[in-house]
């Protein structure tokens, strides 16, 4: 059966191939390519190359908004990794049926489009919104606080927008684990909080640290929270390529941006896969 | 103590969404807390607003072709890897997934210069060719779980029986899948309806996608009109998700 025909595979595989040449390597390599050529008042010189436009990367200007883009997603990413091991715990003791219902609780609002999500955020977090308003009337503060307009709005309405990517891969770690393994720790006297760092933390690492490298990721690259919750004050990377790609129209150092960010994600990616097999390796040698 | 997180953590999950349904009720011309009383005078104003009906009719026939594309496509490569497991198959499933290593953010920068150099700013293929790209790995990941659930015994059956392997594939291997591709489809249809960040990138004011409308309607003033929108939005949202729950499909998405 399989020897019949090599090419049968191909045939089936080909327009998709295709489309995901045209669709997907060629605008990635487009950029990649405008971002070595100089612009010029009369558009892209495709004759010269330079490197120019990466150096422009490193003003001081654009240094103090890519700070400000780390800051805030290490913030959240912090946040959400406290906070995804009692989640997950907590789900994976409950009955089949009521996990799968939670879970649904958790999903469904990642599949409502982030500027409806921003929308309730607003309402939410703004001087006249439901949060402070709920706070003068139980008398907690006098005046308004101030919770959005700056990096304090982004974190809290960024955390729950990517919690599930930690969420789901560590959901899936944890109800997988052997139950005999915290059965058998326990009869050998281990506390849960020894079961915990011992046996679960150290099984389920990997898809722990991988969860947190997407969701680091997905911080670093939201555009429609910080935009309405940070403002245009609070400029993070994603509102710069907008700013420089829409408006400026300055396509060649709008493609450094999308390179430099692209080789920082990946780059990312590479090191947490390495990280979560070398601690892993590490807690396996561990007497 | 972990309960009480989880019961946080559901909070901020959900207050976002429940907020905008809420608010959306409001009788009044701004909001005035607490809502009290409900009306759906918004609802009527969203639906006479132009701007938003166009949106959303481009919205859902945008989504409808990009996901029917996208799974013609994936699952065509889908059957090819799974039933020929051919030399490369792990190098065609690595790039199929590729785009979700790529923020939408990246992706949009490289689609709007793509788009540009084309002449397809503002075009509606330019935009279907976007979303069917963002949504293949999702599609690939959900098909190939589909693909192998059928036994390959059939297929032989049907072989043995005088039927060619495409005919075999038509009438045996793509009855059999049916449920699988449909909550493929859901999904896909789903991620595209909520697509924006790509988007935004792409089209000018010419051609614009729901979210991108409510968007570019939000950064201009904030009122119950924008707030009713959204909960429509959030409504047909639900409306596929739970039909894809239904099916069965939810489950075997998220637990990849």
């Amino acid at each position: 059966m399989r020897d019949r025909s090599v090419r049968a595979p191909w045939l089936f595989a080909a327009p998709l191939l295709l489309v995901m040449a045209l669709g997907f390597l060629w605008p990635l390599l487009q950029a990649l390519a405008n971002s070595l050529h100089p612009n010029t008042p009369q558009g892209i010189d495709a004759a010269q190359w330079t490197l120019d436009n990466y150096a422009r990367l490193a003003d001081p200007f654009y240094g103090g908004i890519l700070l400000r883009t780390l800051r805030i997603s290490l913030a959240v990413t912090a946040i959400t990794a406290l906070l995804a091991y009692p989640v997950a715990l907590f789900l994976a003791r409950l009955s089949p049926r009521a996990q799968s219902l939670l879970i649904l609780a958790y999903v469904s609002p990642w599949l409502v489009n982030t500027v409806v999500k921003a929308l309730g955020w607003t309402l939410l977090l703004r001087t006249s919104g439901v949060v402070n308003t709920v706070l003068r009337q139980l008398d907690i503060v006098a005046a308004p606080l101030k919770l959005m307009l700056n990096e304090t709005g982004v974190v809290i309405a960024l955390i729950p927008g990517h919690f599930i990517f930690v969420l789901l891969p560590l959901w899936a770690a944890v109800s997988s684990l052997d139950p005999a393994l915290t059965w058998a720790a326990g009869t050998l006297g281990a506390r849960p909080s020894a079961v915990f760092w011992r046996v679960i933390l150290p099984i389920t690492l990997p898809a722990f640290v991988a969860g947190l490298v997407i969701n680091f990721i997905m911080n670093m690259t939201a555009f429609a929270i910080p935009m309405f919750l940070g403002g245009a004050r609070n400029m993070v990377a994603s509102m710069l390529a907008y700013q420089v790609n829409l408006v400026s129209l300055d396509w060649p150092l709008g493609g450094a941006l999308a390179v430099a960010l692209l080789a920082l994600t990946l780059g990312l990616v590479w090191a947490g896969q390495r990280a979560a097999t070398l601690l892993v390796a590490g807690r396996g040698l561990r007497p | 103590m972990i309960r009480a997180i989880n019961i946080l953590v559901l909070i901020l999950v959900l207050a976002p969404v429940v907020v905008v349904m809420w608010m959306s009720l409001t009788p009044t011309a701004m909001f005035v807390l607490p809502v009290t009383q409900i009306s759906l005078r918004w609802y009527r104003e969203a639906l006479s607003y132009p701007g938003f009906v166009d949106a959303f009719v481009l919205s859902a026939k945008l989504a409808t072709l990009a996901a029917a594309v996208t799974i013609a496509l994936c699952f065509s490569a889908v059957y090819g890897i799974v039933r020929y497991r051919p030399r490369g198959a792990a190098a065609l499933r690595g790039f199929f997934t590729a785009p979700l290593l790529v923020s939408a953010v990246v992706f949009g920068i490289a689609m709007l210069q793509f788009v540009n150099r084309f002449g397809l700013y503002n075009d509606f293929a330019g935009l279907l060719l976007a979303h069917v790209v963002l949504v293949v790995p999702f599609a690939i990941r959900s098909l190939e779980a589909t693909v192998r659930a059928v036994p390959e015994e059939l297929e032989w059956a049907a072989m043995i029986l005088g039927r060619s392997r495409l005919g075999t594939l038509l009438r045996v291997t793509l009855p059999l899948c049916a449920r699988g591709l449909v909550t493929a489809f859901l999904f896909c249809f789903l991620l595209s309806f909520s697509e924006v960040t790509t988007t935004i990138f792409m089209t000018g004011p010419g051609l614009q996608t729901l979210p991108v409308r409510i968007y570019t309607y939000m950064s201009d003033r904030i009122d119950p009109t924008v707030a009713a929108v959204s909960a429509l939005v959030v409504l047909v949202s639900l409306a596929v998700l739970l039909l894809l729950n239904l099916l069965g499909g939810l489950r075997r998405l998220t637990s990849q």
